[in-house]
């Protein structure tokens, strides 16, 4: 009996083996995922939400006497040698159950344990005292078991169902996008995605623009017209992601910096000091400072440097035409320089260890034109037209799950006072009509 | 292994011949292709599937997209009964052949066989679409980012 192979062999233009093993892999993967959220939602299922949709529907209603006050113990060794202690206020009841005659402690509410002994028995005291009567519910099954309140708690309900819904649903999708590939090619599997693949974790392609596979639609990039050419291109600033990024930086580094020079303050305000939590916290402060400064810088820089605008003649734009483009700039200042290119780049995500990484390739830069000395002006903006010219056996865009060619409009500017500035404007390129890709054919055969 | 169990075991081979001798195609234009399965053992073929696909090749995860797609499970049409097959399909208008730097796309023709035993075989047949000229690194163009 030969086993099936782990690994396909890829020989030129050949490749042999088995995805058999990897299917039962991934697939046992899912179900155990499945069943371990089935197994733990069934014991919450029965250790918490039965319980109290019985009590709630089957438990019967009485009068009972107090007869005795008192505080439950519940320890638990977690970890093991680590003993927690928690407390519950209960009351032992007398009640008459058909002609009967019962005592019996209650049950403890599932929300009033807790682990300060003090506060349960300031719990304790609210309960009604020795001799009172209050209204209780036993179970007819076994009415030694009583209870002091009735109710849902559906927060709890939420919290313990939220875990195993979540690992039924990605197991279970899982599961059953395995059981959907076993045995097909990875063709046969591309052509009949359903739902489960379509909810696959890793990303998906964008929308495509109908008839054209794999070319993105540009449905986003037409619907805000320009001032004065047909189109006014959105803007992609990687200094807006930048300084988001910084922002952040510097919100979640000084908060943490906050809880520690409280507790250090706590323990200075005792009489203590702590000296490695103050070493901890003078270059802490040191970084803390240094993000806020950076992201005030950019935020200045931003707001000092005026919007930019790109307009487009027309859009999709085609390989072999040439098109008007309407550059605007505008705040105030001097600008050294500002610069107009069109771009083609190459962008390609791709796994490494745990980390998914993407590598950005710029493969064709045109400068299209460059203006120099420009004076901005807060009445006026500053704007130029200049005509781009499509090459004839330019790339289409293109987007897949994990692989993007795309073509974009950059202005550089370099201001007198600022750091300079990089603003990009994505664009959408569609493959040559058929007719010049026959034409270009012809001549091709003609030249060889 | 033993030699009669190397003899039962196929050593295929799949020759595909396109209408286009140069395998150089324009979007829609008709591509034709005729194939013959050969070195088939005494293994039993259970299915052939004969597809047209583009795949993404370079740096990024692989990506595919079925412009083509045909299982034959009948046993008259499969060998050792039928080793020659055809088929024609008129290619869509994108996404064009392209070597890029870190993004290729690519066109092939996979002949895909399935044995009795559960083992595969495929055969892939590269052939262009369009006449993209490959891509340079622009100089010093480059950006990277990470995610968890």
């Amino acid at each position: 009996m030969r086993l099936p192979r782990f690994f396909e062999k890829k020989r030129g233009e050949r490749r042999t083996g088995s995805q058999v093993w990897a299917s039962a892999g991934e697939g046992a993967f899912y179900a155990a995922l499945l069943v371990a959220g089935l197994v733990f939602g069934g014991l919450l299922v029965s250790g918490v939400a039965v319980p109290e949709w019985r009590i709630n529907h089957d438990f019967l209603s009485t009068q009972g006497v107090v007869v005795g006050k008192g505080l439950q113990r519940r320890s638990v060794a977690d970890p093991p040698g680590v003993v927690h202690t928690t407390w519950a206020p209960v009351l032992r009841l007398r009640f008459a159950v058909e002609g009967v005659v019962r005592d019996a402690w209650s049950r403890p509410l599932t929300t009033a344990g807790t682990s300060d002994r003090d506060t349960a028995l300031s719990r304790l005291d609210a309960l009604p005292g020795i001799g009172a009567e209050t209204a209780c519910w036993y179970d007819p099954d076994a009415p030694d078991t009583v209870v002091l309140k009735r109710g849902y708690n559906w927060v709890l309900w939420l919290l313990t169902l939220l875990l195993p819904g979540a690992l039924v649903a990605f197991g279970g999708s899982g599961l059953l996008r395995s059981l959907r590939a076993w045995g097909k090619s990875e063709e046969h599997r591309a052509v009949a995605a359903g739902l489960p693949e379509k909810l696959a974790p890793l990303g998906q392609a964008p929308a495509e623009a109908p008839g054209f596979p794999g070319v993105p639609a540009c449905d986003d990039l037409v619907n805000s017209p320009g001032t004065i050419l047909s189109y006014r291109l959105p803007i992609e600033s990687p200094e807006s992601w930048a300084l988001l990024g910084f922002g952040l930086f510097a919100l979640v580094w000084n908060a943490v910096l906050v809880v520690l020079a409280i507790g250090a303050g706590l323990d200075l305000m005792g009489g203590r000091i702590d000296w490695l939590l103050f070493g901890l916290i003078v270059p802490f402060a040191a970084v803390g400072v240094g993000g806020v400064v950076l992201f005030i810088r950019g935020l200045v820089l931003a707001a000092s440097v005026g919007p930019t605008q790109v307009e487009v003649s027309d859009h999709p734009l085609r390989p072999g035409r040439s098109y008007e483009v309407l550059v605007a700039q505008g705040g105030s200042g001097m600008l050294r320089s500002l610069e107009l290119f069109l771009e083609l780049e190459e962008q390609a995500t791709f796994r490494q260890g745990t980390d998914t990484r993407t590598e950005r390739v710029v493969v064709w830069s045109q400068p299209i034109k460059q203006w120099r000395d420009v004076e901005l002006s807060p009445a006026s903006r500053f704007e130029a037209e200049a005509t781009i010219h499509l090459p004839d056996r330019a790339m289409h865009s293109f987007h897949s799950e994990h692989n993007v060619v795309s073509w974009r409009f950059v202005v550089r500017g370099v201001p007198e006072r600022w750091p300079a500035f990089c603003r990009v404007f994505p664009l959408i390129v569609f493959p040559a009509p058929a007719a010049a890709q026959a034409g270009r054919r012809v001549v091709e055969e003609a030249a060889r | 292994m033993t030699s009669s169990q190397e003899r039962a075991r196929s050593q295929p081979q799949v020759d595909v011949h396109f209408g286009h001798a140069d395998r150089r195609y324009q979007p829609h234009d008709q591509l034709a292709v005729r194939y013959e399965i050969s070195g088939l053992g005494q293994e039993r073929v259970r299915a052939v599937e004969h597809s047209v696909v583009w795949y993404t090749e370079g740096k990024g995860e692989e990506d595919l997209g079925v412009h083509h797609f045909q299982r034959i499970t009948d046993e008259a049409l499969l060998p050792p009964a039928t080793v020659v097959g055809s088929f024609a399909t008129d290619l869509p208008a994108s996404p064009l052949s392209y070597e890029g730097v870190i993004v290729k796309i690519r066109w092939c023709v996979r002949v895909r066989l399935f044995f009795g035993g559960g083992r595969d075989f495929v055969s892939e047949h590269v052939f262009d679409v369009g006449g993209i000229p490959p891509a340079q690194r622009a100089a010093g163009r480059t950006a990277a980012g990470a995610e968890a």
